[in-house]
């Protein structure tokens, strides 16, 4: 069991409603998608995941902790989020960035060291091997791509080793080759360590080709829970009718929807 | 409170002033307004108030308005004579020879205290420690202004004649400003040692302004010519004779005299002449001071 | 694989430490640093007694008459030295800055005329003034204007080339000419910063103007000068009060002003509406209403025999007293007064960021605005009891009052910094410390340095003048040879002023290059 939430709902304080009775539970390496039209909430509920917002109703439970204030420091260690855009200030350098995956976990006393020489050069280097970056372990942030940049939060999460990964739109910012790329390396790395990883996608070709379990979310509310497979053309229409006619994707045709399905689908086969 | 009335006039007087400074040409007088203007040795306030009935007296005696305009700055004073923007000063000895070479020798010192041809000036501290002036080496010293006479260029012509020179010999040299603010220094303990007029000690000590049991003069300068009373060169000389005469016939034996002469502390106005100031004008050049 | 992997940054981050604290340690000496002396009993007990003066304020009804009068002339001095600051700053920006031209060139002669305005400290200006045009408001309206029209005109200059400049390029080659363009393509992303420049820039005309009281120039400076010399703790205590209401005051209409700034426009076709025109009015009321306070009769200034005793007077300053005898004091004092300026800095910096950081701000807001709304010269009244007289009681001095600048801009920036690299550390699990070393920090730390460079910039100029409280310095030396009319040496001591201005300035400009 990886996280539990039963009838959750989440309100803001401006009475905004962002969450409504989301029943929602994944076991431990899970992967899992979370498609929906923008502002259907799939962000409010990565941030209940990783414990950033509190529910307002509801029970949940994460890594076996149940959702309450005062929650310990120690369960955030556990949790790893790649975001949107990659959260790190420009001016810092890679080595650093990667490292501050670990802050949670180290004294404070290593942390402070660590600024003015970094103290896990081999570990913050593995990290970027495996996102293929390491050569650019002393570079600073502001020199690389934004492809890069992206990589350099995954090499921070991989390096913080969490049992969760929560990834919110990770690949909005990228351009359709690269993004793919970052969801494949995303997904290879979360089953290579059995974390679990769960993913909010707008595009649904990304969602479908990569993902075993994809969570469709409208107005706040689970519309369907299905494995991969099960997901139909229907379905997907229904969730986005608001958006109009057309299917949000990564590639610009959407009527090759159900090819790129089988396409990705064979292509991770061939990648793994 | 008295204070504070003659400290709103002193506002009211230099704005009058500034603007009548900034609005009329040079051609002072003209306008039946004689300018005056006083080093600022005490706090200007103060001076102020000593002015207030001698100015009355003026008006009197030369049938012009008198203005007064207090300054914080010594040689905005001399400035202001050379560039003609005041007509009468009260100057020190020093301020008079700088104000002589300002205006190339015209600048005239028409009367002075009788107590001012034979003046002092009296080094005081806090320091148990310090007996005499070879006690100062290594201490903190407050002068007044930089170009007071009392409070800095004769105190440090007879420093020098002692053989201490005080860029060298000192810890640390101030300038307080002003006489009475050199004692505020050496009681607070800012300065260690310092110099003052012995006429503002005095009236300090009368006035019991000063904590005598902590604060103790020890060792004072001999005498020198200090003060006076100056015109500007090219003022008229018939309003000269008037303004010299007016000083001269102050007489302590008439009571409204005698409360003018109480507040400038004067027992009796005397002429005085260019000649006296030679010896300050030597001291302050072997002194450095002037150039 | 290959062998032990190193930093390649820890080498030259080692040398940076040494060579800093190489330089450092003598300019600690230079500064006369003794903390110990802050904790002296002896010294103590002078402060803490005068201190205790401070208390009753003075309040007699009198006073506080003349308070006020005093308080507005204050305000009617900085309004109108800022409006004649803006009228000189306004052109010489647009000559001197890049912006909106096709090709980057720098217009070198606006650009030293302007390093020659700032770099002499507007408190020798308005010395200067004194006794060319005689007292009163004239001269510090007048050294306000000059010196301030200079700092604007720079940092306009600097604000409109540090916004993209994509946009007034894109309608430069559409056409438009170069005031069109600047108007169009950079106003609209530089108003901001160039309203809230000006702004508190208007705060430091109201600090600055009670400073130059101290040469004469008239306003609650001359009030606090005496008081502060007297040592009289009431009424210091109650002119202190009424300045730190001015300085919270108009901090107030500052952000005001920049909220404004920030609302959505009307949806009416004129971009300016009520409250707009309320602002304008109020400006140019306050501006014409503080100009007649005064009644200064700028023209009279203008007039031929003005401009003969100027010429007069400055010719007494040339040619400069260059003898080795001067020069090595001038040396000395250019020396001890570097050193106020960088230890003070630093010092400001460090209290700065610690009164920056702690959560909620209001308390630790106001602080920092106490320790601005206090001039350098007043603080360094007080800690000349601290500390005694000499160059760390100035250091110290231009720390307390920097500390509340610097404060303030930083927590500014720091808010400002953006919030997602430090929550996302917060997020793994990291404490709010370390979220902010690793994640606010080093986004926001070229502003903070930059903040504190331009703020050196201007510690230079204060420093140079502290020694007319007796601070050391250059300032000691100027006062004293402008007492004795040694216009030679005075004039020397100027040159060494402004080189050191320029000089700090450049050093300033070339860290901040660095550190990008």
């Amino acid at each position: 069991m990886s996280f539990r939430l039963d009838g959750v709902g989440l309100t803001h304080a401006n009475g905004f409603t962002a969450l409504a009775d989301i029943s929602l539970c994944a076991d431990q390496g899970e992967r899992i998608a979370l498609v929906g039209p923008s502002g259907a909430g799939k962000t409010s509920l990565l941030s209940v995941l990783g414990t950033a917002l509190m529910p307002t109703s509801g029970r949940g439970e994460v890594l076996g902790q149940p959702l309450q204030n005062a929650l310990p420091r120690l369960l955030r260690t556990r949790i790893g989020t790649v975001h949107q855009a990659p959260p790190i200030p420009g001016r810092q350098r890679v080595v650093t960035a990667v490292l501050a995956g670990k802050l949670g976990q180290w004294p404070t006393w290593k942390s402070l060291a660590s600024l003015l020489y970094p103290c896990d050069l081999p570990g913050a280097r593995a990290a970027l091997e495996r996102v293929d970056l390491a050569d650019k372990l002393f570079a600073r942030c502001d020199q690389l791509s934004g492809g890069q940049l992206q990589r350099v939060g995954i090499a921070r999460v991989l390096y913080q080793q969490p049992t969760l990964i929560l990834a919110d739109e990770p690949v909005s910012a990228l351009d359709p080759a690269l993004a793919l790329a970052t969801i494949r390396l995303l997904v290879a790395e979360a089953e290579a360590c059995g974390a679990t990883l769960v993913a909010s996608l707008h595009a649904v070709d990304l969602a479908l080709g990569n993902f075993t379990r994809i969570v469709g979310i409208k107005a706040g509310r689970v519309v369907f829970d299905l494995p991969n497979e099960q997901v139909s053309l229907p379905l997907l229409h229904e969730l986005y009718a608001s958006e109009g006619q057309e299917l949000p994707t990564q590639a610009t045709e959407s009527h090759l929807l159900p090819e790129i399905a089988a396409h990705a689908a064979a292509t991770r086969a061939a990648c793994c | 409170m008295t204070l504070s009335a003659t400290r709103r006039l002193a506002l009211k007087g230099a704005l009058a002033c500034a603007c009548a400074a900034a609005f009329s040409l040079p051609a002072l007088a003209a306008d039946n307004v004689l300018r005056v203007s006083a080093i600022p040795d005490e706090a200007p306030t103060e001076l102020q108030r000593k002015f207030a009935p001698l100015g009355k007296y003026l008006e009197a005696q030369t049938g012009l308005k008198v203005v007064f305009t207090p300054v914080s700055d010594y040689a905005a004073v001399v400035e202001s004579l050379a560039t003609r923007k005041i007509d009468l000063a009260w100057l020190g000895g020093f301020t008079y020879v700088q104000a002589k070479i300002r205006t190339t020798g015209t600048a005239i010192p028409i009367v002075q205290r009788e107590e001012d041809a034979k003046f002092t000036s009296r080094f005081i501290t806090a320091d148990p420690a310090i007996k005499g002036l070879a006690d100062l080496k290594g201490k903190t010293f407050a002068f007044g202004a930089p170009s007071s006479t009392s409070g800095s260029l004769m105190p440090r012509f007879f420093l020098q004649q002692a053989g201490l020179n005080p860029e060298k010999d000192f810890k640390n040299v101030a300038f307080s400003g002003a006489h009475d603010a050199t004692v505020a220094f050496v009681a607070a303990g800012k300065a260690e040692a310092g110099v003052l007029n012995a006429s503002v000690w005095d009236k300090l000590v009368e006035q019991k302004k000063v904590d005598t049991d902590k604060v103790r003069v020890f060792a004072t300068t001999p005498p020198y010519f200090d003060y006076n009373w100056t015109v500007r060169g090219d003022l008229d000389p018939a309003l000269v004779k008037k303004l010299t005469d007016a000083f001269l016939k102050l007489d302590p034996a008439n009571p409204e005299h005698k409360e003018i002469m109480a507040l400038q502390r004067a027992s009796k106005f005397i002429p005085t002449r260019k000649e006296n100031y030679d010896g300050i004008e030597k001291a302050a050049q072997s002194a450095g001071l002037l150039k | 694989m290959e062998a032990r992997l190193n930093d390649p940054a820890a080498r030259s981050r080692l040398v940076g430490t040494l060579a800093a604290l190489v330089i450092l340690w003598p300019l600690l000496q230079a500064a006369e640093v003794k903390p110990g002396a802050l904790f002296d009993a002896g010294n103590l007990k002078v402060i803490g007694h005068f201190l205790a003066g401070f208390l009753p304020p003075e309040n007699s009804r009198e006073f506080l008459g003349f308070l006020g009068q005093a308080t507005l002339e204050t305000l009617a001095i900085a309004t109108t030295g800022l409006a004649l600051a803006f009228l000189l700053a306004v052109p010489l920006a647009y000559l001197a800055t890049a912006a909106g031209r096709e090709r980057p060139a720098l217009n070198p002669l606006t650009r030293s005329l302007l390093t020659l305005l700032r770099g002499i400290p507007e408190l020798v200006w308005a010395l200067l003034f004194v006794r060319v045009f005689g007292l009163g408001p004239a001269a510090g309206v007048l050294a306000l204007g000059l010196t301030y029209g200079g700092m604007l005109a720079k940092v306009y200059a600097e604000i409109l080339e540090s916004v993209d400049t994509r946009p007034a390029q894109a309608l430069r080659q559409s056409g438009a000419r170069r005031p069109l363009a600047i108007l169009y393509g950079l106003l609209p992303q530089a108003a901001r910063e160039l309203t809230s420049y000006t702004v508190y820039r208007w705060e430091c005309a109201i600090r600055a103007s009670v400073v130059m009281g101290f040469v004469g120039a008239g306003g609650l400076g001359q009030l606090m000068d005496q008081a502060m010399k007297m040592l009289n703790g009431g009424e210091a205590a109650s002119i202190l009060l009424a300045f730190m209401v001015l300085v919270f005051a108009a901090d107030g209409l500052s952000s005001w002003l920049r909220r404004a700034l920030d609302a959505p426009p009307a949806a009416h076709p004129s971009p300016f509406g009520w409250r707009s025109g309320l602002v304008a009015a109020a400006l140019a009321g306050s501006i014409v209403a503080s100009y007649r306070f005064l009644e200064l009769g700028i023209g009279d200034l203008l007039s031929i025999e003005a401009a003969r005793s100027m010429a007069e007077f400055v010719s007494g300053f040339f040619p400069p007293d260059l003898s080795a005898d001067w020069l090595d004091r001038v040396g000395q004092g250019v020396w001890e007064t570097l050193a106020i300026s960088i230890v003070g800095t630093l010092l400001a910096a460090l209290l700065g960021l610690l009164l920056a950081l702690p959560q909620p701000r209001a308390p630790f807001s106001f602080v920092l605005n106490t320790l601005r709304s206090v001039p350098e010269l007043v603080w360094a009244t007080l800690t000349a009891l601290a500390v005694g007289l000499g160059p760390f009681a100035g250091a110290l001095a231009l720390a307390l009052h920097t500390a509340g600048v610097l404060g303030r801009l930083y927590a500014e920036a720091l808010a400002n910094a953006p919030a997602q690299p430090s929550q996302a550390l917060r997020l793994s699990g990291a404490g709010p410390g370390l979220a902010f070393l690793y994640g606010t920090l080093p986004g926001a730390a070229p502003q903070l340095i930059a903040y504190t460079l331009y703020r050196w910039e201007m510690n230079i100029r204060m420093a140079a003048i502290l020694g007319f409280v007796g601070a050391g310095g250059l300032g000691q030396l100027l006062y004293v040879a402008l007492s004795l009319f040694h216009y030679a040496q005075a004039s020397t001591v100027i040159i060494a002023m402004l080189a050191l201005s320029i000089a700090v300035d450049q050093a300033s400009a070339w860290l901040r290059q660095r550190m990008r």
